[in-house]
């Protein structure tokens, strides 16, 4: 996301353009994700800005040319003329303790799969937890605030859990691999213990 | 009740969840859902370098075994 009055429209002009993200979260890999394929490597210039909203403001003071953020940020920023370059998506991730038994968390993912069921069948009504987080609301409103109408309803994409596959595991392995981000030395099985949300997700089908 | 507490970082992650605790969701499946937010970033040392930052990040609490489960 780039000010109103950006010179840039595109990703391709963002080379050596500072862009403000949270390294090792999901707006550092989804910056590299998406902007590797309008620059080579040695051009991207991302720089370490912490929360969504210290991003937003480096970005909305100049500090920086662009930044990555998620929502509510997003609506801000669009109401407040902002241009979106580039959007992307990536699968969350729940991530449980080694003690987590597997009753407990396939209790939880059926709480969870009922929630997110309500929040599909009528997004706006509670985007009020976006809008009043006591963390951003200050915030929000020293930019004019947001009600729920100034949200693209379909961006916000929230669906049954399911395990991640071997297949996205290993993807994902090696693009980390690939940019740095995790020792070639360390294992995708070592990492990744499928078995408690292939239970949740079993038990959440019944 | 079975007791869980969970870390809360970017509220658009936890969107489901605090509908589930709002409207009695974990209650009904007999869990007692308590949520801590993850830890503010506060002042943050700008870098180009990704080795510079802890990738812990605010998930403090996680890794420090207060909760048991978070979402990012």
């Amino acid at each position: 996301m780039v000010r109103p009055d950006s010179p840039h429209s595109y990703p391709g002009t963002l080379g050596n353009k500072p862009i403000a993200v949270q390294f090792h979260a999901g707006s550092h890999y989804v910056a590299l994700r998406l902007l590797e394929g309008y620059l080579p490597k040695e051009k991207l210039k991302l720089v370490h800005y912490g929360s969504p909203q210290q991003r937003f403001e480096a970005m909305w003071h100049g500090a920086v040319d662009a930044c990555a953020v998620m929502e509510p940020w997003i609506a801000l920023g669009e109401k407040l003329g902002c241009k979106t370059l580039c959007e992307g998506h990536y699968l969350g991730a729940e991530n449980a303790s080694d003690d987590m038994d597997e009753a407990t968390f396939a209790a939880i993912n059926r709480a969870v799969a009922r929630a997110v069921d309500m929040f599909n069948a009528d997004k706006r009504r509670y985007l009020h937890y976006l809008i009043d987080d006591p963390r951003s609301a200050a915030a929000l409103a020293r930019y004019g605030g947001l009600t729920p109408d100034d949200f693209h309803l379909p961006r916000l994409r929230y669906v049954q859990a399911t395990p991640y596959t071997d297949e996205i595991v290993a993807d994902t392995y090696h693009w980390m691999v690939r940019w740095g981000l995790i020792s070639s030395a360390a294992c995708p099985a070592d990492l990744v213990d499928n078995r408690l949300p292939a239970a949740a997700t079993a038990s959440a089908a019944d | 009740m079975k007791k869980v507490v969970s870390e809360i970082s970017g509220t658009v992650f936890s969107l489901p969840w605090l509908i589930a605790r709002d409207h009695g969701l974990f209650a009904a499946e007999g869990i007692d859902m308590a949520f801590v937010h993850a830890r503010p970033s506060g002042v943050v040392q700008h870098t180009e370098n990704p080795a510079d930052v802890n990738p812990v990040l605010g998930h403090v609490a996680f890794e420090e075994a207060r909760v048991s489960i978070y979402r990012a």
